[in-house]
Formats: structure tokens, C-alpha cells, sequence
């Protein structure tokens, strides 16, 4: 009997982000969803459980009317999830997450295994895993590709740039996993239906131990453009040279 | 008055969404070009229990109100309206008969394996002399002891090729024209039916449509629906219920088209600028999205009526003659926005058009809508 906990996020989905005629973006229209490597994250916690046995929690810090992506979390198949939910919490660091999380796992939730997706679809800084370990005092393996477990050890496939990794660690430990691990289910229509009646443990911003407020403001948020020149050449030598020379002026060669 | 959908809704909308992004986009093209069904998404359909949704938990199904069932037509045809129709026809018009006036032995033996997905459904009315004219039907079933025996040809039957459980239609009595026919379900296998070669379509071109032959077909007589008679009064109160399911088909397809149209117009550069800065394009997308949402809109209110247990007849007439003209129209202008570029195979507002035009003539024409429309009017 497993108890995992998997943490997920709720962020903008980027299919949704459409520029205006300047180029800026306006986020009142986009629509929200899992962070795409937190659906693995979710996947792999019930795929565990459902291998050796046991309980999935799903949780999440977000902004209150997150409401939507606590069902979408449960539908695919944990069986409780926590929402701990404020104003702005939808934009705090890694750091304040990470301190957040680490008050409410430490204080009502029992765990053998937390696993998180590797970086956030938003941010991606990789951060929120490695910090929650640490607070935690447990072990942290991030990059994961495949896990399996035995008498409360867990052996991990680390996928490095060198190659594979393969780590074993005591439970209870934290691991971050990359999208190779797994294909998410897509929930059916009973999963979506039970994701309903789950339990949801709500807690606001004021049963925290402390107050937190984002740190960095967005002003505003625009797209970036890429400046294109066009210049076209032909094949003849001249025109080679002609290219090359079109090249030095742009100082591109410079230095070779 | 509440225009909110539920979370329950919108989460059956995105994971629908999800479905279709994940086994439907990758494929569509190509069962569209090799007019193939798409058998390994069906049956993943049923697992994901989207073949059955508003029947109840019991025979198989889900128990979802219409309007979610509808919602995960229309999120399921923007991806492929060939696919979204094969969920749309089985759920309507197959399963419905024995849903609605089927008895408890019937639900048990073919809507059980039919709403879990494990069995496909078709619906077989349309005769070579009897479309809109469904009396023109000249199918007949004579009792003989225990059996009743089928003799007919039917035409256009969707899911014909690859269905295990046929619903169909036979006059019991030819002299009564208005209570003269029946409602009969007919297993795959059974002796003295077959099935037709598939016809080449222009459009939803992965659903596969053929004719179905009964000659001498003996089936028992417990596979009566309903009671003798009564056939003419199921066949028109499921096409109503699978009037729903096409405006949701047209508003998915429509909505495609504009995702499509909307892209392409802020990618194509024409006179140094995008041609989504011209107004001419502007106004093509602003008529597209106001029809879609009224179109939206009005498949959702003839599903909340069926919901309410009230009359939608005449709405969900309204529904579909709306939404699958709109969706022709709008399809059309997709391919203008897209140009040469949209005339040619490979872009999917070419599919999309194809698709659209189907919508405006299966399940009652747009003039078999009107007629009815207007004869509610004035009655």
C-alpha cells in the first residue's frame, strides 16, 4: 500500500494565446489546464497505485476559481485532492510554492512517494520539486523516465544527456518525471463524472501560516518577433560571392 | 435563466477535446481519403463509455443529460464530423428505439452491449423510394408462428457496413398508412439479411454507409419494439432525438472552420499585412462566430427541453435546420479566407466543406425541417 501524492498546476493553455494587432496578449480570454508534464506526474501516481496498491492525492496551489482543474486532476484518476487556493497564488515563485506545499503535506497528508512534473508548462523553472524535498528532508530524483518499487525502495531510470541513470533511493522520496514516462490516459466519461463526487479538502489562503503575495507583477505580456530580411540570391559563382558578401556585411562571420 | 454550463459540462467538453486531439486529429485526414472506418477509435470510444451517455448506468450506459451528450458530439465533430457522426447515429438512432420503447428483455440483450461500445448500432429506414416520404416504404414483415419475416431493401443505412445490431422498419400492415408500421431489431449474422457494398461518398467520408437487403429474414418475434403499429411514431421520435446530435455535428464542423479560418488569416500575408486586417475577412469571421454561438445555443435548448421532459420536436427541427445550413455557409467561406490554397486536398476546410453539405440532407432535409416547422406553426 502506496500513499503518492501527485502535485499538479493550473496554468494558461498556450493553444489559446492569441496576440492582438500590437502583439499583446490578452490572458482574460484564455482557457486553463493541467501543466502538461503534471498530467504525467497525475499518471504515473495512479499507474503506481494501481500496480502495487494504495492512495493518490492530488494537490495544487492556484488562484480560487481554479475549481475547474481540481475536477479535471481527479478525473483522471486520484482519489482525493487538496486545493489550497488565494488571490494570486496563481503567480507566487517556486519558493512560496514550495513552502506552501510543504506546510500542508507535512502537517495532514502521509506519503510514501510525491512526484511532480519536471518544470511547468508557464515557467518551466524546475524548481518547486527540488525546494519541497528539501523543506521535506526527503530524497529528491528529478528527470525520471521509469520507476518501479520494492519493499519501500524505489528504483528510478534518471534520463540524463550523457544517457540513462539508473538510482535507487529509501522511501519516502520525491521525484520529478519527464513526459517519456508515460501516456496519459484521456478520462473517459465515467472518470469524468466520479471526478465530481471525490473528496476536495479546500484550504484558503487564511488557514496558512503566514500571508503570501506574488513577488513579481506583470505588467503586460506580448509575444516576441522575430525581424526577417529576404534577400535572394542565384547559383552562378558570382552570386556566391555576392552571398558571402552579403553575409560579412551582416557580421554574422565575424570572429571564424 | 442560467446560460452556464456546468463544470461537469465544460470538464466532458476538455476531456473530449483531449480525446479527439489525442486519437482523432492524427487520423482524420487519411480515413477521410481512404474512406475508411475508423474502427480503433470507436472502439476506444466505448471504452471511455462516449458511446452511450445518456442511457441509463444500468443497460450499459452513463446517465447524462442531453445536453452534455451533445456537447460531446459537437467537441468530437471538430475534429472529424465522420467520426462525431458515427457516435451521433448509434447513440440517436440506434440505441434510442430500444432506450425509449424497447422492453426490459431487449435492453438487457442488444442496448447493453450497444451503450457499453462493445456493439455498433444502425438505424435502417431510408428505402430507395422512401426518404423524406418515410410512408413510401414498401418493407414489409409478415408473422409467421413465432417469427416475423422481413422482406425489403434498405438504402443510405449509416453504420451499415459495420454494425452488429440493425434497427429497422417494415410495414405489419400495408393497408393503414398511418399505423400500418413496425419497428424490429435485427442481429448481424441473421439469415436473410445482407449488406450492401459501401457507398463512395463526398463527404464524412470514414462513416461507412451502405444498403441493407432482408429476404426472407426470419427473426423472432420478441424483437418486435414496441407494440405492432407502432413504427412510424419511433422512427420520428428518434430522428428528433438525432436531430440534436447533427446540429451538434454542424456546430463542431462550423467551429472547425473557424479555428481554421482564424489562423490562416493572421498567417497569410497579402499587400504587406495579414488579411485578417482587412475587413472584408473580419466580417467573415464575425458572421461565423455569431452563428456558431447561435447555433450552439439552440442545439443546447432543444437538449435542455428533452431534458425537462418537455416537447422539443419542433426545436430540435429549428436546431438542425440552423445550425447545418449555417455550417455549410461558414465551411464555404473558410475555403474563400483560405483561397486556391483551401480548393486543394491537404488543407482540412476542403474536408470540412465536403463534410458540411451532408448535414443540411441526412436526418431530415432542410425542407423536411421547414415543413415541419411550419406545420407547428400552423396547426
Amino acid at each position: 500500500m502506496l500513499e503518492i501524492i501527485c502535485c499538479f498546476k493550473w496554468v494558461v493553455d498556450e493553444a489559446y494565446l492569441k496576440p492582438d494587432s500590437v502583439g499583446k496578449i490578452d490572458l482574460e480570454m484564455a482557457e486553463y489546464k493541467i501543466s502538461n508534464y503534471d498530467r504525467n506526474a497525475i499518471e504515473e501516481a495512479v499507474r503506481l497505485k494501481e500496480q502495487y496498491g494504495g492512495n493518490v492525492t492530488a494537490i495544487t496551489v492556484a488562484a480560487p476559481d481554479a475549481t475547474k482543474g481540481i475536477k479535471n486532476a481527479l478525473s483522471r484518476g486520484p482519489d482525493k485532492a487538496y486545493f489550497i487556493n488565494g488571490e494570486g497564488f496563481d503567480h507566487l515563485e517556486p519558493a512560496q510554492y514550495a513552502i506552501i506545499l510543504e506546510e500542508v503535506i507535512a502537517k495532514e497528508i502521509p506519503y510514501d512517494l510525491i512526484i511532480c512534473g519536471e518544470g511547468s508548462s508557464d515557467l518551466y523553472a524546475q524548481q518547486v520539486g527540488p525546494r519541497l524535498a528539501e523543506r521535506l528532508g526527503i530524497p529528491f530524483i528529478g528527470s525520471v523516465q521509469k520507476v518501479q518499487i520494492e519493499n519501500k525502495q524505489i528504483t528510478v531510470e534518471r534520463k540524463t544527456d550523457e544517457g540513462v541513470e539508473v538510482l535507487t533511493a529509501p522511501l519516502p522520496v520525491l521525484i520529478a518525471v519527464v513526459p517519456d514516462i508515460n501516456i496519459p490516459r484521456v478520462p473517459g466519461v465515467r472518470d469524468t463524472l466520479a471526478a465530481s463526487k471525490k473528496p476536495v479538502i479546500e484550504i484558503a489562503a487564511g488557514d496558512l501560516g503566514k500571508d503570501y503575495a506574488p513577488c513579481l507583477l506583470q505588467e503586460e505580456l506580448k509575444v516576441s518577433t522575430m525581424e526577417r530580411k529576404c534577400t535572394y540570391f542565384g547559383s552562378e559563382q558570382e552570386d556566391i560571392k555576392a552571398f558571402v558578401e552579403a553575409l560579412r556585411k551582416t557580421g554574422l562571420l565575424d570572429g571564424r | 435563466m442560467d446560460f452556464k454550463l456546468t463544470e461537469e459540462q465544460e470538464l466532458i467538453r476538455a476531456n473530449m477535446r483531449e480525446f479527439a486531439q489525442t486519437y482523432v486529429d492524427p487520423i482524420a485526414a487519411e480515413i477521410d481519403e481512404n474512406s475508411r472506418f475508423p474502427a480503433e477509435v470507436i472502439k476506444k470510444l466505448g471504452e471511455g463509455g462516449w458511446m452511450g451517455m445518456p442511457f441509463s448506468p444500468e443497460y450499459g450506459g452513463q446517465g447524462v443529460d442531453y445536453v452534455t451528450y451533445a456537447i460531446a458530439v459537437e467537441e468530437l465533430s471538430r475534429s472529424c464530423a465522420a467520426t462525431g457522426f458515427t457516435m451521433s447515429v448509434h447513440t440517436g438512432l440506434a440505441c434510442n428505439p430500444i432506450a425509449l420503447f424497447g422492453n426490459e428483455e431487449q435492453k438487457k440483450k442488444y442496448l447493453t452491449p450497444l451503450a457499453k461500445g462493445e456493439h455498433l448500432g444502425a438505424f435502417a429506414l431510408t428505402e430507395p423510394g422512401a426518404g423524406t416520404d418515410v410512408g413510401g416504404a414498401t418493407s414489409t414483415a409478415v408473422l409467421d408462428g413465432d417469427e416475423y419475416v422481413l422482406n425489403g431493401v434498405k438504402t443510405f443505412t449509416s453504420n451499415g457496413p459495420v454494425a452488429d445490431t440493425y434497427v429497422t422498419f417494415a410495414w405489419t400492415n400495408p393497408e393503414d398508412k398511418r399505423k400500418g408500421m413496425s419497428c424490429f431489431i435485427v442481429p448481424k449474422g441473421t439469415p436473410g439479411l445482407s449488406v450492401g457494398d459501401h457507398f463512395m461518398k463526398m463527404g464524412i467520408r470514414a462513416s461507412q454507409t451502405s444498403e441493407i437487403i432482408f429476404k426472407d429474414c426470419r427473426i423472432p418475434k420478441e424483437n418486435l419494439v414496441g407494440k405492432p403499429g407502432d413504427g412510424l411514431k419511433i422512427a420520428m421520435s428518434c430522428l428528433d432525438h438525432g436531430r440534436i446530435g447533427i446540429a451538434a455535428q454542424a456546430v463542431g464542423i462550423a467551429q472547425a472552420a473557424l479555428d481554421e479560418a482564424l489562423a490562416y488569416s493572421k498567417q497569410r500575408i497579402q499587400f504587406g499585412k495579414p488579411i485578417s486586417r482587412n475587413q472584408a475577412i473580419q466580417w467573415m469571421l464575425a458572421d461565423m462566430q455569431t452563428d456558431i454561438t447561435a447555433g450552439r445555443f439552440m442545439y443546447y435548448y432543444a437538449a435542455y427541453l428533452k431534458d425537462q421532459g418537455l416537447p422539443f420536436s419542433k426545436e430540435a427541427s429549428m436546431a438542425k435546420l440552423f445550425c447545418s445550413e449555417m455550417c455549410f455557409k461558414h465551411a464555404s467561406k473558410a475555403v474563400q479566407i483560405f483561397g486556391g490554397y483551401g480548393y486543394c486536398k491537404g488543407q482540412k476546410v476542403e474536408r470540412l466543406l465536403r463534410d458540411a453539405k451532408i448535414t443540411e440532407i441526412y436526418e431530415g432535409t432542410s425542407e423536411a425541417q421547414r415543413m415541419t416547422i411550419a406545420g407547428s406553426l400552423l396547426r
